[in-house]
């Protein structure tokens, strides 16, 4: 009967000795397999970046380092925890996929988590990661139930609570880094409160961003500020473009001013010298001095004149013999 | 014989097994264990992890966590007491402290949830229709960091609170927790998860934002445009005073050039009358001088010294 099961099934000659061999030494191998199993139970492995803790009887009796270690079988249970694994949440957003170059995220049905309230009512969509690693592993074993759970509801909480604390413009710009250490702070807080056994090692904000619908508004705000400095500085650039040249121009006119004093006091000093020279002489003989003086201009003054007309010691008949020669040929009163 | 042999000892066996399984339970680390007899609780509560021992088919285990364990509120849509509608996502972490007393009121742990429910989702709604909005949406009253250099819109500052959303929790978990005081339970820590404006006004919401904004925009663009008027009518200011210094230093030097050249001449001819003499008439000469040119014409008298003069050069 069992030679031709074999048969039926083919199983090569060679084989069939097997078998038979098996079947012959059945207990030896029993017993084989039975330590194979106790000596598998008994050994395991605990990679270099985890730790296990050993139970014994659902008691905790030890935690072991990485390598390989001992174990009794079937009474002791090997919990294996990646302790120095980083190991992050994300909010906002979900990594699909990393590629060698790029990482995919995915954003559909986080907007409930990233879209929150900041403290002068307005609404911010904050997106974020939090990198933690688990420093205890008893308490992220047997402290609480479901602690990756607990460490996202913390999460939610402080971020929720640090943002409610701050005007949308904080959360925007300038408070970026701020919101992420206080953030951190206070999910270490509520981390320790819970005996949650992670270490947050740290909060990195992502995209914060106004929502969508208002997103142009704040672009506006933006721009309006820009158009600000634009104004202010083309107002500072007229200012400079006038201004150093009027000092300018006003140190010229003093200048000048100082070159006209100068010249009318040495003149006046130099045409009184002349004066009190001529006086000095004058005084000697006056009448002479006069009527040369007198006679001299004459002789200067009177061929640059134009019409020269003698009339008599009464003044009404005009003498014809002295006609001077006339300049102006064609004045009036020649005709 | 033999065969009746086999199935006594066969039957000894079981039942063997039956008083070991039935005798002996191993408690986990994170559970603690409730003995009932015929569904009465049977001794105090077995808190410690190990192998324990108990009476084989009357008495049964009934295994609770010893964990934190988590409570995740219902998302409630709450009018504030400022009448605002928003909606309040809560979570909690409790603790069966007392599992005889837990198995006794609630059970179960969905026993325990449902309460928790009932104590956490209607203390909720009273405290936060209690507040105002910024109460449970703020925490302190911290003054917000600020950006521009020049001057920061108004609304960017942040209304004072009284209460603050910690202290809020805190009130809930302590009225929450005097509620569940007799269930053998402890609530830990109740927190408010999210918080938002309900759909419906969300929209409202973001006009308001929108405006908001365009406020902040146009108070920007005229601080911009009152900044460069000022420093325009600065620079106006400015010219008019450089200027005018200028001319009024100016005239000074002048002024006085004036007065030192007056002095020096008034002194040369103020000698005597002599020197007065002599000053008028040399002025007068020179005013001949300058006056007269060739489109000048001139009147003289026969009897003139001029034309005697004239005369005498012809």
């Amino acid at each position: 009967m069992q030679h031709n099961q074999f048969n039926e099934f083919e199983i090569p000659p060679p084989f069939v000795n097997i078998v038979r061999a098996v079947i012959r030494n059945r207990k030896p191998i029993i017993v084989g397999i039975i330590l194979l199993v106790i000596i598998f139970g008994a050994f395991f492995q605990i990679k270099p970046e985890e730790l296990g803790v050993v139970t014994r009887y659902g008691k905790y009796s030890r935690t072991v380092e990485p390598g390989l270690n001992l174990k009794i079988p079937f009474l002791e249970t090997v919990y294996k925890v990646p302790v120095e694994r980083q190991q992050k949440l994300e909010f906002g957003f979900r990594t699909t996929g990393t590629g060698p170059a790029q990482s995919t995220y995915t954003k559909t049905n986080t907007k409930a988590e990233s879209l929150m309230l900041t403290g002068d009512l307005n609404l911010a969509d904050v997106e974020w990661v939090v990198q933690y690693r688990i420093d205890n592993a008893y308490n992220f074993l047997f402290k609480v139930r479901d602690p990756e759970n607990s460490l996202r509801d913390i999460s939610e909480a402080s971020m929720r609570q640090v943002v409610g604390d701050r005007t949308v413009n904080e959360v925007l710009t300038v408070g970026r880094t701020e919101v992420a250490s206080s953030a951190q702070a206070m999910i270490q807080r509520l981390s320790n409160e819970y005996s949650l056994g992670v270490k947050i090692d740290q909060v990195v904000l992502q995209d914060v961003n106004p929502p969508d619908a208002v997103k142009a508004a704040f672009n506006a705000v933006n721009q309006a500020q820009q158009e600000k400095e634009t104004l202010i500085n083309e107002a500072k650039s007229a200012y400079n473009k006038v201004i150093p040249k009027a000092r300018g121009q006003a140190l010229e006119t003093i200048q000048k001013a100082e070159g006209y004093a100068l010249e009318r006091v040495n003149n006046a000093q130099g045409e009184v010298a002349r004066f009190n020279d001529l006086y000095k002489e004058y005084i000697k003989a006056p009448e002479v001095t006069r009527r040369r003086i007198y006679l001299e201009t004459m002789n200067k003054v009177l061929p640059q004149l134009g019409n020269k007309i003698i009339t008599d010691k009464n003044g009404s008949n005009v003498l014809p013999l002295l006609q001077m020669p006339m300049q102006n040929t064609n004045t009036p009163k020649e005709n | 014989m033999t065969k009746l042999k086999l199935i006594i000892t066969g039957v000894v066996l079981i039942l063997l097994l039956i008083a070991i399984t039935g005798t002996v339970y191993i408690v986990n680390e994170q559970e603690q264990v409730v003995i009932t007899q015929f569904g009465r609780p049977v001794g105090d509560a077995v808190t410690k992890p190990g192998i324990h021992f108990k009476v084989p088919l009357i008495q049964k285990v009934n295994v609770f966590d010893k964990r934190y364990l988590e409570w995740d509120g219902d998302p409630n849509q709450v009018p504030t007491k400022d009448k605002k509608f928003i909606f309040v996502d809560t979570y909690a972490r409790w603790q069966i402290t007392d599992p005889l007393q837990f198995y006794k009121r609630l059970t179960n742990e969905r026993g325990a949830q449902s309460r928790l429910d009932d104590i956490l989702d209607g203390e909720t709604r009273d405290y936060i229709a209690n507040n105002n909005i910024e109460e449970t949406v703020r925490n302190s009253n911290r003054t917000p960091v600020t950006t521009d250099s020049i001057s920061e819109p108004s609304s960017d500052s942040l209304i004072r609170i009284l209460v603050g959303r910690e202290k809020i929790e805190q009130m809930i978990l302590k009225t929450a927790n005097e509620r569940a005081a007799d269930l053998g339970i402890v609530i830990l820590d109740f927190k408010i998860k999210r918080l938002n404006y309900v759909e419906e006004v969300r929209d409202q919401v973001y006009k308001r934002m929108t405006s908001e904004r365009f406020r902040i925009a146009d108070k920007f663009r005229s601080e911009g445009q009152g900044e460069a008027s000022k420093i325009n009518g600065e620079k106006e200011r400015e010219l008019k005073s450089i200027q005018s210094v200028a001319f009024k230093k100016s005239e000074e030097i002048k002024g006085r050039a004036d007065a030192t050249a007056a002095a020096i001449y008034a002194d040369a001819y103020n000698q005597s009358a002599t020197s007065k003499n002599l000053y008028t008439f040399l002025k007068s000469m020179e005013t001949f001088e300058k006056t007269f040119d060739e489109k000048t014409s001139i009147i003289l008298s026969a009897d003139s010294e001029v034309y005697k003069f004239l005369k005498s050069m012809q």
